[in-house]
């Protein structure tokens, strides 16, 4: 039960890019279009599920203070097998994404997880963490990406929708629709929150749910005393 | 029943207390008046299809703000008609033979991402319009591109030729007097200079507009304009050029002068014309657009709180 409430969480409730606002980087510059951000969410998911498995499992092996650099060390290593992964049997996409996959390394949501969550967690815990977090990605990504290609080329991963009248919107496939896309969406989800929250009877502002991961509003009225 | 036995002890307003009994509604009507020269002048020139732009820009920007107060369950602030200017400014902005999408779209952007979004009137960072004139006009280069949909006239387009041909063949093709008439290739209301001169006198003259802001924007663009022009005259147009055709001088009359994207203070207000003055000649000169005035325009409002830093004082205090 725990498993799949584990898996279950990166889906909606801590969905990285829209609820706990991480990875906004390959968030913002690689949905253009859908097949992009397909793409990237998979490697994503890939790197993110591994390095909390081997995280959670040499947990007990690394000392405190030099933990960040071999998280940092677990996931560069996986995302160089990414990378060569994708240079041998997708390399239009490799093309495509470009920096942005040996930017993995630094990408918020690996480094978090592996901080919060797979670092202290048993291994299976901690890969129902990374698949749900990594599905929750590779969906936003996708969706994101999706929205922006019909609106701004009218198409779907790369299939025409509209025809030939339609005048693509062309600033959505633009560096400022992606921050127009992203307020929106942002927007949306908050408001839906709302209107659960006020169906449910609960505080109005209390907005999102993903406040319990990050736990620094109690660290913070404890001080730093106890850390 | 029970609201009248309740009985009220003591009813008090929040302050202020004193009103000078300026309002944004009034400011909104002396903006309207102004902006009617400048469509009068427009409707000379092109005829019945720019009142059928203004009108569908000003219903889609009213339509829109009502809609988004709906969904915010707030009161309607249609009656305060800055929905109504924005819109006419807009349509100022567009070709005269805009199609209906290219308005609809363009008015509905201006008002939920320049305004709504912001939560209304006075928390917009940038100007409203711009806004929605940027996202179409980044989207719908060709719609948005004057040259390319008046094609039924005899004027020609000084900025293209200043662009493509170099500055002689435009001293040569047009003269001030035909520029300042409106006799030219530009915006609907933008190219229409003589119209904005006499609506900004009135408006500066109704205190809706600062003087410094407009002086300081023109001045900047004859201040670097003039610099380029004295350095090798047959590269740089001179700067009257600059000002009297695009959309400067309705950039620096309308645009600019919105409050709520301007600084409050002379010092920064100066500053913040000036910048945008010089800017509006370093996009014409070193970037791609052909006009770029509403891009400096929204530059400085994006600068303007760096602005408001420059000597702040307390609103009343004496020194």
């Amino acid at each position: 039960m725990s498993f799949f409430k584990e898996f279950t969480k990166g889906l909606w409730n801590e969905l990285p890019p829209f609820r706990l606002l991480l990875g906004l980087c390959p968030v913002l510059a690689i949905t253009k279009n859908a097949n992009n951000g397909l793409g990237m969410g998979l490697a994503v998911l890939f790197v993110l599920v591994l390095s909390n498995m081997i995280v959670s499992l040499v947990r007990d092996i690394i000392p405190k203070k030099v933990r960040i650099a071999c998280f940092i060390i677990i996931a560069a290593t996986l995302v160089v097998a990414v990378e060569l992964l994708m240079q041998a049997y997708a390399y239009p996409l490799y093309q495509q994404l470009g920096i942005f996959v040996p930017l993995i390394v630094v990408n918020c949501i690996i480094l978090g997880r592996a901080e919060a969550f797979a670092a202290k967690n048993p291994v299976y815990l901690s890969i129902a963490d990374g698949l749900g977090m990594g599905i929750g990605f590779t969906l936003s990504l996708t969706f994101l990406g999706s929205v922006r290609e019909i609106l701004g080329a009218g198409s779907i991963f790369g299939y025409s929708l509209f025809g030939e009248s339609f005048e693509p919107f062309h600033i959505m496939v633009e560096a400022p629709g992606a921050f127009i896309c992203l307020g929106v969406i942002l927007g949306f989800m908050n408001y839906l929150s709302k209107v659960q929250n006020r169906r449910r009877g609960l505080d109005k502002k209390n907005v999102g749910s993903a406040c319990s991961v990050c736990g620094g509003c109690t660290a913070c009225s404890r001080g730093n005393a106890s850390a | 029943m029970s609201n009248m036995d309740k009985k009220i002890l003591f009813s008090m307003s929040a302050a202020p207390f004193w009103h000078c009994g300026r309002t944004v509604r009034g400011n909104s009507i002396h903006t309207v008046i102004a902006l009617a020269l400048v469509l009068i002048m427009a409707f000379w020139h092109w005829g019945l299809p720019v009142l059928g732009v203004v009108a569908l820009s000003c219903f889609v920007s009213m339509l829109t703000e009502e809609f988004w107060n709906k969904v915010m369950g707030r009161s309607s602030t249609l009656t305060d008609g800055t929905a109504f200017v924005s819109g006419m400014l807009l349509a100022c902005l567009l070709p005269a033979t805009a199609p209906y999408w290219l308005v609809i779209i363009g008015a509905f952007c201006a008002i939920t991402f320049g305004k709504m979004a912001f939560g209304g009137y006075g928390a917009n960072p940038v100007c409203t319009v711009v806004v929605g004139w940027a996202m179409i006009f980044v989207s719908f280069p060709i719609y948005m591109d004057p040259n390319a949909m008046l094609l039924q006239t005899d004027f020609i387009d000084p900025l293209v030729r200043l662009k493509y041909f170099g500055p002689a063949n435009v001293e040569a093709s047009i003269h001030f007097s035909e520029l300042l008439l409106g006799k030219q290739i530009g915006a609907l209301g933008a190219a229409q200079n003589l119209g904005i001169i006499l609506g900004g006198i009135y408006l500066l003259a109704r205190g809706v507009i600062r003087l410094e802001i407009v002086v300081s924007f023109v001045f900047g663009v004859l201040f670097l304009g003039g610099i380029l022009n004295m350095v090798n005259p047959e590269l740089y147009a001179n700067p009257v050029y600059h000002i009297l055709t695009g959309s400067t001088l309705f950039c620096a009359f309308f645009l600019a002068t919105e409050f709520s994207g301007a600084p409050d203070r002379p010092l920064g207000m100066i500053l913040y014309g000036l910048c945008g003055g010089m800017l509006v000649i370093i996009i014409r000169t070193y970037g791609i657009y052909t006009d770029g005035a509403p891009f400096a325009v929204m530059l400085i409002n994006l600068l303007s709180p760096y602005f408001d830093m420059i000597q702040p004082k307390p609103f009343g205090v004496k020194q």
